[in-house]
């Protein structure tokens, strides 16, 4: 290699580097500027930061919400059962060998065994039903085997029971099959259409936000119009004056986005104790699940990219709008 | 060095600033612009500056055509020049140091040589004890010699002033043509937009005077 080539290559290497350290010191002051920015005005930061959190809670509550339903649907005692009545021949021992056989099915998490003298009794007990029972001279009900189908609350359970029934119908031993899926059902629907209805608010909150911080931002760039002005005429590129503004979008963003988790989590400790009450009456164990780690960061992720998204689209409005005016 | 052949400047409402202008000034050379309110003095400074592109003609300066010069390279070219203003634009809520220091931020340089350069713009015009001040507690001279160390800190090859001493008082005025004269004894282009006859008769440089077109 000549001695031309090294000094090229050595100027080429110190070119890169003293431009990565150029763009470096710029990252470096337009963070510290923007955060400045917001530490000074802390009115309009406060003011701004609440409106996004708030916009930003409501979706995020919503999602936990349903979050939490889900839950409270996947709850395997929640799970429709279907009923075998057994044909009136078949022996409690011939069922609990059928019972057996069914428990050793993928589909089948569990079967329960309901001999024809305990469902009697049970019938026996219950108002209304105590002298109408006496009056049969023998049992007339069949052994029970009650299955609890290996699924969960998906959008493919209503065809899932179907087969199952199909398949159960077919043993020997079962004279007729019966399936509450019809609450599951409605269930399955009514949180369908609130994953919709989240879905509206979502895209309508995340607007909000964008739309909150695209007008700060335009705010600010009108109060630091003439400074715009003065670097631009001084020799400042596009990017140099961008830089600022979307770090203060992203910072507006990100500490929106805390705040926000922060609302939701003190929301979620008001009425976990409720709650509580509320499941333990109806004989559940259910409680409210906060916020992941994985949504805690999708979450902050994108309020802080609609902040930055929000800022870049003020900013480059502006500069292609207005030229120097000095 | 700066040229000019058959310059027209109309702005959007129809208004006529300059028509075939042509000029021709060497490298390290010093002169003054007059002419009437109205007759393009300004236009023709932000036309070099690349403030505002012409309607029609070429610009060159230090040999580039600078009228079709694409937008990306404009805030380079802009570096090469400085710019001075009769209210001189300084940025209120900064100290002087700050304001003098924002075109070598903008380009980068080493927070070290900044203060170097800095202190050594500020000097030369007598400013190096106010440098942590803010523009707003100085006179009016100067804050036009903090306009003007802004302007000259990049070392630009070429420095314009439009109407600078035009809220000064006469002797204030002639320190700041001095200061003008004395970057371009350094080297510097020096254009100075000015109707002040008395002040540039006094400083004897070219004189190129700008006729108002009677649209």
């Amino acid at each position: 290699m000549t001695e031309t080539n090294k000094a090229h290559k050595t100027n080429q290497r110190t070119t890169q580097k003293s431009f990565f350290s150029s763009w470096w010191a710029h990252v470096r002051a337009a963070l510290g500027f923007s955060l400045k920015r917001l530490w000074f005005n802390p009115l309009s930061t406060w003011i701004t930061l609440a409106a996004i959190a708030i916009a930003l809670s409501l979706p995020t509550g919503l999602h936990l919400f349903l979050k939490n339903l889900q839950t409270l649907t996947n709850d395997q005692r929640q799970i429709p059962t279907v009923s075998l009545f057994l044909k009136e021949s078949i022996t409690e021992e011939q069922a609990k060998d059928r019972a057996a056989l069914l428990t050793e099915l993928n589909e089948i998490d569990k079967v329960v065994f309901e001999s024809k003298e305990n469902a009697f009794q049970k019938m026996r007990n219950l108002t209304g039903f105590g002298e109408m029972i006496t009056s049969f001279d023998e049992n007339p009900l069949p052994h029970v085997l009650v299955v609890t189908p290996n699924l969960v609350l998906t959008g493919e359970m209503d065809g899932m029971i179907n087969n199952l029934t199909k398949k159960l119908k077919s043993y020997p031993e079962v004279d007729s099959v019966q399936a509450d899926v019809e609450w599951v059902k409605r269930l399955g629907d009514i949180i369908m259409f609130a994953q919709r209805m989240g879905i509206v608010v979502w895209v309508l909150l995340l607007l909000t936000v964008l739309l909150v911080v695209g007008n700060t931002i335009r705010l600010d760039i009108e109060n630091r119009k003439e400074e715009i002005d003065v670097t631009r005429f001084i020799g400042a590129t596009r990017a140099y004056i961008r830089r600022p503004f979307i770090f203060g979008g992203l910072w507006y963003g990100l500490f929106g986005g805390i705040i926000s988790l922060v609302i939701v989590h003190f929301s979620l400790l008001f009425l976990i104790d409720p709650i509580k009450k509320l499941s333990a009456s109806y004989g559940s164990h259910f409680t409210l699940t906060g916020l992941d780690f994985t949504m805690t960061f999708y979450i902050l992720l994108i309020s802080s990219l609609l902040g930055v998204i929000g800022a870049w689209v003020a900013v480059g409005r502006h500069l292609r709008k207005n030229e120097v005016v000095l | 060095m700066i040229e000019f052949h058959k310059v027209s400047k109309q702005y959007p409402t129809g208004q006529l600033a300059l028509y075939n202008v042509n000029l021709s000034m060497k490298a390290g050379e010093m002169a003054f612009l007059t002419g009437h309110s109205g007759a393009g003095k300004s236009t023709l400074l932000k036309l070099i500056a690349m403030l505002e592109r012409p309607s029609s003609g070429d610009i060159i300066i230090n040999g580039n055509e600078v009228n079709k010069l694409k937008n990306k390279h404009i805030p380079p070219f802009r570096r090469q020049i400085g710019m001075i203003f009769q209210n001189h634009h300084l940025l209120m809520d900064r100290t002087i140091f700050e304001n003098v220091a924002l075109p070598l931020k903008i380009t980068g340089l080493h927070h070290r040589d900044i203060r170097r350069r800095v202190h050594a713009a500020l000097d030369k015009v007598s400013l190096l004890n106010k440098q942590k001040e803010n523009p707003m507690m100085l006179s009016a001279g100067e804050q036009q010699r903090v306009g003007i160390a802004r302007a000259v800190v990049n070392k630009p090859t070429i420095i314009l002033a439009d109407e600078p001493t035009g809220n000064l008082d006469p002797e204030l005025a002639q320190d700041i043509m001095y200061t003008f004269r004395q970057f371009n004894e350094l080297g510097a282009t020096v254009l100075i937009a000015s109707h002040d006859h008395g002040l540039i008769e006094h400083m004897q440089a070219r004189t190129i005077v700008l006729q108002k077109i009677n649209a």
